[in-house]
């Protein structure tokens, strides 16, 4: 027994010793060239914004075509050229959160993705980049839903997330998004950021639009943040300040989101909403999905947080309709 | 000098022997479940293989409830809520038309009042009813998708377009599942077979809306209190009502949690009214406005029930009137 002891004894001896000479206090270190891009957002994400001007902050226009509506929706704020110069290196959020095909409505509609891309290179953007760390498996999703081939058509380079693409971040005065691995990568060189959202229900958070859309930033099990949705949609759209947000209520998802699965739970609503305001645009959006305002508690809690204003009708919407 | 004796020091080393075995074994049978993504325990083809007019693509899936957000993320939590234990999910293409096809998902929500449950919530309001399913099963086509429930288990049939062909492919997966995937006599949902006789049935003009059944398992109509509630649609003439009802272990709670429904909607900005028809009245049942449409609660024996968001107060007592009347001779 003594012998065998002894035996158990030196094995544990020489487990110890093994996991001792692996451990590594510090953790992985980021590779050369991801030390760049963490050096970037040490203190969070750029502002990608454009200077404000009353009066062109929220445009609204009805048709059923998307390509001309979004043409429209950004030529009533002034144009692309508002927003893009020569040489901006552009990125672009949709929604490519599902593996569905785009007649269920749950991802960004493919030719929302080509009209704008073209938009881009039209004022000679540099580059252009479509992406999402999309919550199902991402070659699925982006192959799926059409968005990988509309962009990749129109010129614009799609971007799979990878693990050392995230970087954890802290919002300054968050109580939720604190040392959280956001995907950033694609950002790192970019000086445009227009987030594309569908319109849709949720089941959790009533409605899924342009604020919900910056979910797709978080990384790591970011279904813990189910439990307080409305506050981390808050927080997201405090962290993140984009150079525009397009709404595409061409087709709302009224029922069953934010996933759908049937025709049914769509209906025609023909609207385009472009934004600086992503407060203005979503509390436009809430009436397409025949809420109020004060049915999503997120945006009285961005406004008071000063990301936008509800009141989107004092912002003078521009209106238009194409046929 | 050994300080066990040889027998002991035998029996010492078989022991150790077999917990090693019996470990091992567990080990191997961990993997050979993990391996088994495939669906023919459903009666579906595994991969590459045809299963009617389809040819199944890719790999089959499988998420429990720890990864369930990665694939319906936000709708997840409803199906947690209502007692999810497993999702396989499978593509399948169109024979005829590679570019035509649809993905199934096979949730297992442990019994058949779950997966009802959630059948019943998202059932879309231009359904039609899938009529050969079988007893105590439950379907419908909605546009390109067909919902199943079967057993335990709540079953969706996405399509990728609005088909016919793909739709009609479908409905034969739908009765092969319907097969293979029979309800017993134990997934029997008995609690609707306490609503008042259907319309349609023996000529009838007035009754239940077939197929209007919900169930919300628990927090109906917003209160915490109100737990296994059924509603269905109760049609008089050109009005239709919701009207719902929860059988509880005994009188004494059913009172107790008709009183609380009662009280929520008071506090929450309910107005009293009166109630008109005699046969409540001698009820107890209570009528309230609540910002503009009306909301009754009765207990009777052992049933919590009433009537919730109708727009038409005569039209609510109406339906209140034909409920309670059938929960009594339940009761009896």
């Amino acid at each position: 027994m003594l012998i065998r002891g002894a035996k158990a004894a030196a094995s544990i001896a020489a487990a110890v010793g093994v996991a001792r000479w692996l451990y590594d206090p510090k953790g992985p270190q980021a590779k050369k060239e991801e030390v760049n891009f963490l050096g970037t957002f040490a203190k969070g994400l750029p502002d990608f914004s454009v200077p404000r001007k009353d009066g062109q902050v929220i445009s609204i226009i009805k048709g059923q075509d998307r390509a001309k509506t979004v043409s429209k929706a950004i030529e009533l704020l002034g144009g692309i050229e508002r927003f893009i110069s020569p040489g901006d290196v552009v990125v672009i959020k949709p929604n490519v959160g599902f593996a569905t095909p785009s007649i269920l409505g749950a991802t960004t509609h493919p030719d929302v993705i080509t009209a704008v891309v073209k938009l881009c290179y039209e004022k000679k953007a540099s580059k252009v980049i479509v992406t999402d760390n999309s919550i199902n498996d991402p070659a699925s999703c982006f192959t799926i839903s059409g968005i990988s081939k509309a962009a990749s058509a129109a010129g614009a380079q799609v971007v799979m997330p990878k693990d050392s693409y995230f970087s954890p971040l802290t919002l300054e005065g968050g109580s939720l998004i604190k040392d959280w691995p956001v995907y950033c990568a694609p950002f790192a060189k970019a000086n445009k950021l227009i987030g594309i959202a569908p319109l849709k229900n949720h089941h959790r958070s009533a409605a899924s639009m342009t604020m919900k859309n910056w979910y797709g930033l978080l990384g790591g099990r970011r279904n813990v943040f189910h439990q307080d949705i409305n506050n981390i949609i808050a927080e997201l759209a405090m962290l993140v300040k984009p150079t525009l947000v397009i709404l595409d209520g061409t087709v709302t998802m009224m029922t069953n989101g934010p996933t759908g699965g049937s025709v049914s739970d769509l209906k025609k609503t023909n609207t385009m909403i472009a934004s600086c305001d992503m407060v203005a645009a979503d509390a436009f959006g809430s009436s397409l999905l025949n809420l109020k305002p004060a049915d999503l508690p997120y945006l009285s809690i961005a406004e008071k947080a000063g990301v936008g204003t509800v009141d989107y009708e004092s912002l003078k919407p521009l209106r238009a309709e194409v046929t | 000098m050994h300080l066990l004796s040889g027998r002991a020091r035998t029996l010492e080393s078989t022991v150790g022997v077999l917990i090693l075995l019996i470990l091992v074994a567990t080990a191997v049978g961990i993997y050979f479940i993990q391996r088994d993504f495939n669906m023919t325990r459903f009666g579906i083809a595994s991969q590459e293989e045809s299963q009617g007019d389809f040819t199944s693509v890719g790999k089959a899936e499988t998420y429990n409830n720890d990864n369930l957000y990665e694939k319906i993320d936000g709708k997840a939590p409803m199906y947690q809520e209502a007692g999810f234990v497993k999702l396989d999910t499978q593509r399948f293409a169109a024979k005829s038309n590679s570019e035509l096809g649809f993905e199934l998902y096979i949730y297992d929500m442990n019994n058949a009042k779950n997966a009802f449950s959630v059948y019943s919530r998202q059932k879309r309001a231009d359904a039609t009813d899938l009529n050969d399913m079988g007893a105590s099963a439950f379907g419908y086509v909605a546009g390109n998708a067909i919902c199943i429930s079967l057993g335990k288990n709540y079953i969706e049939m996405i399509g990728s377009a609005e088909s016919n062909e793909l739709v009609d492919g479908m409905k034969g997966i739908a009765k092969d599942l319907s097969v293979k995937l029979k309800p017993t006599d134990k997934d029997k949902i008995v609690e609707l077979g306490y609503f008042p006789a259907a319309c349609g049935e023996q000529g009838r003009t007035e009754g239940t809306v077939a197929g209007s059944w919900k169930l919300q398992i628990d927090n109906a109509f917003g209160f915490d209190g109100l737990t296994n509630a059924y509603s269905a649609l109760y049609k008089s003439g050109d009005k239709a009502v919701t009207i719902f009802l929860s059988r509880r272990k005994n009188a004494d709670e059913a009172k107790t949690i008709a009183k609380s429904y009662y009280d929520f909607l008071i506090t929450n900005g309910a107005k009293v009214l009166t109630v008109d028809s005699e046969i409540l009245k001698s009820s107890g049942a209570s009528v309230v406005d609540f910002y503009g449409s009306f909301e009754m609660v009765f207990s009777t024996g052992v049933f919590v029930g009433g009537i919730h968001e109708a727009d038409n107060k005569r039209a609510a007592e109406k339906g209140a009137e034909v409920l309670i009347g059938r929960l009594k001779e339940i009761n009896d």
